[in-house]
């Protein structure tokens, strides 16, 4: 039946502004029209419209009634659902008068009807779960005083460095005295791992076309400045999206890692430019899985594919560019992580470290246990299921994944048990600093075992003002309408952001994460080297969470 | 002895001292106010708390010159209460920690030869000159009073001094250098560090010296190896810094016996340098980045990856930054003035597409001829089907309804009357020749002619107005206002050739004479469906006819069926009661088709309708008829209103027919491409589509005759969302057609109103007239930022948004 329109109202085609999930509250009495809400409006969920009041007065001593008829404009909120409102609040942003801003609707019904024509919700962001994280519950307990020395973050200089790469137990490695000097023995033919020396928070894998230019840019430039100025070998790491050539050419290349995934996007670019490269990647990531969408593929659609896309990933414009939810070819744990370490190793000359980033499962373990096995493994990454995405079905990124804290641990004390923790290490992903405790929850997976964390959508919410949230607030990374310019390609909307601005956050988020962890290291009697699987600094204050953590439990 | 001394005191029993210790063997007095005090009694070391006791007691009796042998006693020398007089002490032997902790003013102690840890630690005014090395945390929190130190300072030395401002403050002097982490969180005081013949000669602060040092100086002398940047600068002595310097380093190296060294020192103020911490106002303007990303952009970043960064080569904007709220350009989207883009619901439902919205524009314009006037120009039959028999599909979609009533297009189209015939333009020598003189040929044939080309009409009976004449009844419409309208037609169209009915030869013959033939004969053969009795019924149309043409049926009394309940059947109906019947049933196989005024006019007067009911027979000798489901109705006189078929005897075979009905094209083309077809020959229709048809082939074939480009209005009707109804009152009672002109919503077009050049907030609309008289608003895209408020509140949905690429 068609929908009954204008001479017939027909409230039942109608939905309630109860089951939005913001609400714009917009005040007349504030408001000067200007109408810079509806021009910054993303989704087009607010409009201008007109209203009529009528309004009875009655003066004098008897009853006069008088009706009094105003016309007014209004702002609107718009009452379907594709232009629902996200929440973002860019109104409120622009609002001389702070006269509008969205508010949010725990009553709402989003989900029932969020999926017209069809289609599931998709969307980007993390898991819309508000709740506290295990990993904010974690304490640090073990305080040194009298019992340990006691040193001081700000006086006490030691450095917070991890490893990437497999590090060969003493006796192992191939070294010999020659000359009262310990020199590498190269008659053993023993191949000794490259090992990169890091930073212990890494900037995850976000992909150019995920990520704009100018985003992508930002941070790239914001950690070869930590490098380069600061000192702090801060990496970070591609995204399947391909790789600018001028920085595959450039020096600074060794603060990156290439990640190749499912679609191997730019890497026939990245092998074309190989012999014109000055330096190695930081490391390469093998990506079989994300912590936000398990099992699902990529897709980056077609209208975000211009130029400068198409160019880097090496495709036509304008195409759909989809990265199946597997590695095609690849059919068993041996034979996928065997072919892809190895070609990968081969195409660098066994110099950089290659690792698999896999998304937190159950079966991290059987993973794990192979990649020991594998001399070339240089670590093993577990993306956890707070991970952030640019787009993705809300069922993946609500429902499925593991959460990071017991996989990382379950893991490092399998490693434990087999002596080999500090030979593989685990990169620790998903939810870090979820509430804005960047370095509390890096040092709790770093001492329930992880030797390194990789953000992403921390990294976005505090260098370039993400506005996405656990309450879905804006999350539209997948329609490329980002109102803050992080996640479109329009140049109209990335270039809002300022990549130098990006930068300098980068290097402010980095620089305060090194002096808090440190201020969590040094009380705890820690400071020459980092405490990974140091357990016994830990606890939780639920006794469950402290049993199968292995951890104190603390109330 | 001491004088005043009258009891000896009982020597003190407390502590894990095995043994008692006295006094006398401790304090052996030279004078009333000179003592020696040993630390070591016979190879037995005094307790820190024995050796603290007899310091005390020795001074509350007098003493002023103390000469200590100390054994590494914690605290020697502080805390000694001013007196009025200077206590000097001289220590020797190996000196325990915190040498003068607390030490107050008019303590002086000198060490004769090197210190434990922390000498002078907390000093509250006590000046100390150790002749020898002080070793690590020397002055650790000093307050107040001087550290004179002979040698070296260890590590940690002046950590934590401060200044409290009711005294000078504190000073500490140290001839040769420092060791690690020196002045760590000093808060005050003055350090001098000589840097004469360093022990660790790459730097006399040692390593890393001044971290979290917010107040006090360091004056030193040669070099140093770095320094908590975060906290302090280096810089170069001042004329009054280097006076300070020359006068205090006189009684120092008095004090620690190196005068000779005086010259040396003060050789030039170039070999001199100070630390000094940043102020609060200076650590919060400091710059928090080394170097400024602005430089590392230009210096680091694009030096290695080119001109631009990593994106230059694949973007084409400027790398410029642009606000939230933008013009021009960068709008995502823009307003555009999209007057008369979507057809009003009147004249998009209207089959003849007659622009009623222009007529009331004209209106209120004062223009009321013209708006009459106007409608001719679609029509020759306003009055009569506008104003009379229409059922006015454009009132039905008509947005005003939505507020009280629609506009009343009936009164337009009785207005249209009177008005005279419009003038004809020269001919254009063009043939058309027309079949059939009802409402589809008339507007044929009006358009045509309008516009130059010759047309004949050819109709079969003696009369102009196809069913409008033979079958609508006299009580839907006065015949008066048909016959008035059919004369100013033949003013018009002044060939029409009546009692002419084609034949095949006929129409062989026309198509050679004519250049195109327009079929438009209707619908005159009942249709009847064959079940036994029904040669004893009547059809619809000859009922109709006859009525029409004067003949009178005498159903007086009389139980009527009709079979079928559509419109027809419903004037059926209407006449059947007229003729005197008691009773009439409409029966029908499904829902009745009828509505509108005939079906409204059909139940006031009393006309049954039932459904659903299929006839199996009719017996007029039992005066019943029967259905299929096994019910009968008494029928004395039974009408089948099922519809009416086309004649279309006259038609050669190349004319494709279907199931009676000639098939035509988009552009009412048969088969044959010289023969159109038009109006109920091609299905039935209300004759509102009928004068569509016409018009709109009259449209087609001028195109074609003219080899000019042909027009047709496609556009879609205009979403009603888009009309503003808030701003209108609901009227209560319209009188005249100026008022109705005001209630008219002017879908999608543009009422001239300036709403939205008084609304938009940043001055970007303007209203431009141009020479022909005609308007526009404009929009100023350096102005806009496309708000969409223009959109949001036109009354009449003219402006629409569109994306600015």
């Amino acid at each position: 039946m068609e929908p009954a329109t204008g001479l017939k109202l027909d409230y039942n085609h109608k939905l309630t502004i109860k089951e939005f999930p913001y609400i714009v509250r917009w005040r007349e009495d504030r408001c000067k029209r200007c109408g810079q809400c509806t021009a910054v409006c993303p989704n087009g969920a607010i409009k201008p419209a007109v209203k009529y009041m009528r309004v009875i007065e009655s003066g004098g001593d008897t009853p006069k009634p008088r009706p009094v008829r105003r016309i007014i404009h209004v702002i609107e909120q718009v009452d379907n659902m594709e232009n629902y409102c996200t929440g973002c609040a860019m109104c409120a942003l622009v609002c001389p008068n702070n006269a509008i801003e969205p508010e949010y609707n725990p009553q709402n019904k989003f989900l029932f009807y969020k999926n017209r024509g069809g289609e599931g919700y998709k969307r980007g962001g993390r898991r819309n779960d508000p709740g506290v994280s295990t990993l904010d519950r974690i304490k640090f307990t073990r305080i040194s005083m009298l019992t340990d020395p006691a040193l001081d973050a700000g006086r006490h200089e030691f450095r917070v460095r991890s490893y990437i790469g497999r590090i060969l137990p003493p006796e192992e490695l191939p070294l010999k005295v020659e000359d009262g000097r310990l020199v590498v023995d190269k008659s053993s033919g023993k191949f000794i791992p490259p090992v990169r020396e890091i930073f212990p928070i890494m900037i995850g894998s976000m992909s150019i076309g995920a990520l704009s230019p100018h985003m992508w840019e930002g941070l790239a430039m914001g950690v070869a400045y930590l490098n380069e100025v600061e000192g702090i070998p801060v990496v970070m790491c591609s995204g399947e999206g391909g790789f600018p050539p001028r920085l595959l050419k450039s020096r600074y290349v060794k603060y990156f890692i290439l990640q190749i995934a499912s679609g191997y996007f730019g890497w026939d670019s990245i092998i074309h430019t190989l012999p014109y490269m000055t330096e190695d990647p930081a490391a390469i990531e093998i990506k079989y899985g994300q912590g936000a969408k398990p099992g699902d593929g990529g897709l980056l659609m077609a209208p975000k594919v211009i130029k400068l896309i198409a160019e880097i990933r090496g495709v036509p414009k304008f195409v759909d560019l989809p990265s199946p939810p597997t590695h095609q070819t690849k059919y068993s744990i041996e034979e996928a992580v065997m072919k892809m370490i190895q070609s990968m190793s081969m195409a660098f000359g066994f110099r950089v470290p290659v690792y698999p980033k896999i998304s937190g499962t159950r079966t991290a373990k059987a993973v794990l246990n192979n990649l020991a096995r594998n001399p070339y493994a240089a670590a093993l990454c577990i993306d956890g299921e707070d991970g952030g995405t640019g787009a993705a079905y809300n069922v993946s990124l609500d429902k499925m994944g593991h959460p990071i804290a017991s996989n990382i641990r379950e893991c490092y004390l399998d490693l434990v048990k087999q002596g080999k923790q500090n030979e593989l290490p685990l990169i620790a992903a998903g939810g870090i600093g979820k509430k804005g405790n960047l370095a509390a929850n890096t040092a709790a997976l770093i001492m329930l075992g992880a030797s390194a964390v990789a953000i992403g959508k921390y990294i976005m919410q505090a260098t370039a003002d993400c506005l996405g949230d656990e309450y879905n607030r804006c999350n539209m990374c997948n329609t490329g309408k980002c109102p803050r310019g992080i996640a479109t390609q329009d140049p109209k909307l990335y270039r809002r952001l300022d990549p130098d601005k990006v930068a300098e956050r980068v290097v402010e988020v980095f620089k305060a994460a090194d002096v808090e962890l440190r201020k969590i290291f040094a009380p705890m009697g820690r400071s020459t080297e980092l405490p990974i699987g140091m357990s016994d600094g830990l606890s939780i204050d639920d006794k469950e969470m402290a049993e199968r953590l292995e951890i104190s439990y603390a109330c | 002895m001491p004088a005043k001394r009258k009891e000896q005191k009982e020597t003190p029993k407390v502590g894990l001292h095995e043994s008692v210790i006295s006094y006398k063997d401790a304090v052996r007095w030279t004078d009333s106010r000179t003592v020696t005090i040993y630390g070591n009694i016979n190879g037995k070391r005094v307790p820190s708390r024995i050796l603290e006791e007899f310091i005390q007691e020795s001074v509350r009796d007098g003493a002023r010159n103390l000469h200590i042998h100390a054994d590494g006693q914690h605290g020697i020398g502080g805390r000694l209460y001013p007196q009025g007089e200077p206590i000097r002490i001289t220590i020797e032997g190996p000196v325990g920690q915190r040498c003068g902790s607390m030490g107050m003013f008019g303590t002086e102690i000198v060490i004769k030869g090197g210190v434990s840890d922390d000498v002078g630690w907390l000093n509250c005014g006590a000046k100390i000159t150790v002749l020898g090395d002080a070793t690590n945390g020397a002055w650790n929190a000093a307050a107040q009073g001087i550290l004179y130190v002979q040698g070296s300072g260890g590590a940690r030395c002046d950590t934590m001094t401060k200044h409290n401002p009711r005294f000078d403050p504190p000073q500490s002097w140290y001839l040769r250098d420092v060791g690690d982490s020196f002045a760590e969180f000093k808060a005050g005081g003055i350090a001098v560090i000589c840097g004469v013949n360093p022990r660790n000669p790459r730097s006399v602060l040692g390593y890393r010296p001044c971290v979290g040092m917010v107040g006090g100086v360091i004056y030193f002398r040669g070099r140093i190896d770095g320094y908590s940047e975060r906290d302090v600068k280096l810089l170069e002595i001042t004329e009054q810094d280097w006076n300070w310097l020359c006068e205090n380093l006189k009684p120092y190296l008095t004090a620690i016996e190196r005068i000779e060294l005086y010259d040396e020192l003060t050789k030039s103020p170039n070999e001199w340098h100070k630390l000094v911490p940043y102020t609060p106002q200076e650590r919060r303007q400091r710059r928090w980045f080394k170097v400024s990303m602005d430089e590392f952009r230009k210096n680091y970043w694009e030096k290695e990856v080119g001109k631009g960064g990593i994106f230059a080569e694949y973007v084409d904007h400027e790398p410029t930054i642009i606000p939230y709220i933008v013009t021009g350009e960068y709008r995502r989207y823009k307003p555009i003035w999209a007057n008369e883009k979507y057809a009003p619901p009147c004249a998009y439902s209207c089959p003849t597409h007659i622009p009623t919205h222009k007529r009331t524009a004209l209106i209120r314009l004062g223009k009321v001829k013209e708006a009459i006037e106007m409608v001719l120009e679609y029509s020759p039959l306003p009055a009569t089907v506008c104003g009379m028999i229409c059922p006015n599909l454009c009132m039905q979609a008509c947005t005003r309804g939505i507020i009280d009533m629609p506009i009343s297009v009936k009164e337009f189209g009785k207005a249209s009357l009177e008005l005279p015939a419009p003038k004809k333009p020269k001919t254009t020598g063009h043939k058309v020749a027309i079949i059939g003189a009802g409402p589809a040929g008339m507007s044929a044939a009006w358009q045509l002619s309008l516009k130059g080309h010759d047309v004949t009409i050819f109709e079969a009976t003696d009369k102009i107005g196809g069913k409008i004449e033979l079958c609508i009844p006299e009580h839907r419409l006065n015949k008066e206002i048909l016959h008035r309208e059919i004369e100013r037609f033949k003013e018009v169209v002044t060939d029409i050739r009546l009692n002419t009915k084609v034949t095949k030869e006929l129409f062989e013959q026309l198509l050679k004479e004519y250049e195109f033939i327009i079929i438009a004969v209707g619908a005159h053969k009942p249709r009847k469906v064959p079940f036994p009795g029904s040669e004893h019924t009547v059809s619809a149309y000859e009922f109709m006819r006859d009525i029409n043409r004067g003949k009178t049926y005498d159903l007086q009394g009389k139980r009527v069926v009709i079979i079928g309940a559509g419109n027809v059947g419903m004037d059926t109906g209407v006449e059947a009661f007229l003729c005197g019947a008691a009773s009439v049933t409409a029966v029908d196989i499904q829902k009745p088709a009828a509505y509108g005024a005939e079906l409204q006019y059909a139940k006031q007067k009393g006309v049954e309708i039932i459904w659903p009911k299929i006839t199996e027979k009719y017996v007029p000798e039992e005066k019943k008829i029967y259905f299929t489901d096994g019910t009968n109705l008494d029928a004395d006189f039974v009408i089948m209103a099922i519809g009416d078929m086309p004649d279309l005897d006259f038609i050669p075979h190349q004319i494709h027919t279907e199931k009676g009905w000639l098939v035509i094209n988009e552009f009412f083309q048969t088969s044959h491409p010289k023969v159109f077809a038009i109006g109920d020959v091609t299905g039935l229709g209300l004759v509102t589509h009928a004068i569509g048809h016409g018009r709109l082939l009259a449209e087609y074939l001028h195109g074609e005759l003219m080899h000019a480009p042909i027009t047709r209005d496609l556009r879609p009707r205009i979403p009603y969302e888009k009309i503003k109804i808030d701003y209108y009152e609901r009227c209560r009672a319209v009188t005249s057609l100026e008022q109705e002109a005001e209630r008219c919503l002017s879908c999608g077009s543009c009422r001239d109103c300036h709403m939205c050049e008084m609304t938009c907030f940043w001055g970007a609309i303007s209203r431009v007239e141009k020479p022909d008289g005609r308007f526009e608003y404009v929009v100023d895209d350096n102005k806009c930022i496309a708000c969409g408020f223009c959109v949001g509140i036109c009354p009449c949905g003219v402006w629409e948004m569109v994306e600015n690429i």
